[in-house]
């Protein structure tokens, strides 16, 4: 005799269910182990060695902050970081401007040049800052200023594409009215695309003043200058409580920034119609 | 008469503010202490130093594959962890389910998260754990946390509420709602975001590398500071490819996954 038809679907069954999900689980942690193993991790020495954490804890509070007395370099490296991404975002926004005018399809002068400037964009984007900033360290110095080239290069990968995409999906309408006017290309771009892709520029460069405030300072951790120099110094000497006190001092940078953009970028887009 | 029609009349109205911002652009270029002299010279410098840095050194490409592969596994590993730990602070952080006390300390601990670039979670976690990828591991898990915890709290309180109400009123307990309608609710939103964080997380990765978490961004930093530049091409190239693909994959699943499609 064979199982009745209005059984539940083999697969269904609960004790089935039961055990592929073991099957997954058991998976799931035995490659976890494999590839802890490959990376030669031991989890479990953490854990015993946790006290390591607790002994960091108690050498960091409480956060030093007689440090922005006895060191008033640390305002000015606030100032720096927040310096750095502001100008590696308008530098990269204006360099990423000109290039997606070049990389979208309808405003291109020819295919070879969009191709190019595509290719350019794509392989900019892939490279990390990382890779940029230690090259350009070698090349112009330690210092804020290497910084502020390397976050410009990325802001062009990140914004290029953007701004081209932004560019192919404008209304062709206003610019086949200036065409036909006997307006050429570049009165065409000015008055017609511009005008249509400003506020995704605007606020795009927003976005990017966001990510590029943090790449600023991971990027002063390497020698790029600004309150992650400062931290890192403070971590590399064990002066535990100063680089406690410069972690607040980020968070609050950043928290205070990011209040600081909302503002403007409210404002902004209130008298958005005016902006053109 | 054209000539006389245009006037700079029109764009008085941007002084102010163009003022403004050149104002700030000089500030800001004195405070990063741009220096034109030394980026003219940066520029003939680095064109005389590419030299140095091509052809790659193509035997070294072979050592690299442990070190893109260890990049590539702190990522396997502290994606999903941080995705299964955002879950949890997901559900403490949302109005709907959580207490008021515990909903602030979540939301308020997430904020602080996002607000810390994961290298500098690193720098901590290094003083405490030691360089190694364990540390990479759990700076990338916890970097997760701050973009996922946040987003599925927010999902949370997006579910509508009578389906919420209907499941308790036929009998469901607390646990079993959260079970059967709020985690079936957000997952392919978790899954999808999940996969574009492996994708900064890679990134994030590389970075942490050089710090000392190991993998390709440790290569990369060490050949350079040991001057082989054509081993550190050879690494840059090495992460360059590892970047792409994993941008490639990430768009590719979570297309498959937006199209309703299954991993």
């Amino acid at each position: 005799m064979s199982a009745p038809s209005f059984a539940v679907p083999h697969a269904l069954l609960p004790s089935v269910r039961l055990r592929r999900r073991l099957v997954i689980l058991a998976g799931s942690i035995a490659a976890l182990a494999g590839l802890l193993v490959y990376l030669r991790v031991d989890p479990i020495a953490a854990v015993r060695d946790f006290h390591y954490v607790t002994d960091l804890i108690r050498e960091m509070l409480p956060p030093n902050f007689r440090l922005l007395a006895v060191k008033p370099s640390i305002w000015n490296s606030l100032v720096q970081t927040v310096s750095m991404a502001f100008l590696g975002t308008l530098v990269g926004a204006g360099i990423a401007l000109v290039l997606s005018v070049l990389a979208a399809s309808n405003t291109s002068p020819n295919r070879w040049t969009r191709l190019a400037v595509r290719t350019l964009l794509a392989t900019e984007r892939c490279t990390p800052n990382i890779v940029v900033l230690l090259v350009l360290l070698i090349a112009v110095g330690i210092g804020p200023f290497a910084a502020t080239l390397s976050l410009s290069i990325g802001s062009v990968g990140m914004f290029g594409k953007l701004f081209a995409d932004a560019i192919e999906h404008v209304d062709p309408g206003p610019s086949e009215a200036i065409a036909a006017a006997g307006g050429g290309r570049l009165h065409a771009i000015r008055y017609a695309v511009l005008p249509q892709v400003l506020p995704s520029v605007v606020a795009n460069c927003f976005y990017a003043f966001d990510v590029n405030l943090r790449a600023a300072v991971a990027l002063g951790i390497f020698g790029g200058g600004g309150i992650g120099f400062e931290l890192n110094v403070a971590r590399s000497v064990l002066r535990y409580k100063d680089m406690f006190a410069c972690l607040i001092l980020i968070m609050v940078l950043i928290n205070l920034m990011e209040r600081v953009a909302d503002f403007i970028r409210k404002r902004l887009f209130s008298m958005e119609g005016e902006l053109r | 008469m054209r000539s006389k029609e245009f006037s700079l009349a029109r764009y008085r109205r941007h002084a102010r503010p163009a003022i403004v911002l050149v104002a700030l652009v000089i500030a800001a270029a004195w405070q990063c202490e741009v220096n034109f002299r030394d980026l003219l010279k940066g520029i003939a410098k680095g064109l005389s130093m590419l030299a140095f840095f091509f052809p790659p050194e193509w035997r070294a490409f072979p050592e690299m594959i442990h070190p893109a592969l260890v990049t590539v596994i702190i990522c396997v590993i502290a994606t999903p962890i941080g995705a299964a730990l955002s879950i949890f602070f997901g559900l403490a952080g949302a109005r709907n389910l959580a207490p008021p006390w515990l909903r602030l300390l979540c939301r308020s601990l997430i904020a602080i998260e996002r607000g810390l670039p994961e290298i500098v979670i690193l720098l901590i976690l290094v003083a405490a754990f030691g360089l190694g990828p364990f540390a990479g591991i759990m700076a990338l898990a916890i970097g997760s946390i701050g973009m996922l915890g946040k987003l599925v709290s927010d999902a949370i309180e997006e579910i509508d509420g009578r389906v919420l109400d209907s499941a308790a009123a036929v009998g469901a307990t607390r646990l079993q709602v959260i079970r059967h309608v709020v985690i079936p609710e957000v997952l392919p939103s978790l899954v999808s975001h999940s996969i574009f964080r492996f994708e900064v997380n890679v990134r994030a990765s590389v970075l942490l590398g050089a710090v000392g978490a190991g993998g390709i961004g440790y290569e990369l930093n060490a050949a350079i500071n040991q001057l082989e530049y054509n081993r550190a091409t050879a690494a840059a190239l090495t992460t360059l490819a590892l970047v792409f693909v994993s941008e490639r994959a990430s768009d590719f699943l979570r297309a498959r996954i937006l199209g309703g499609g299954t991993v």
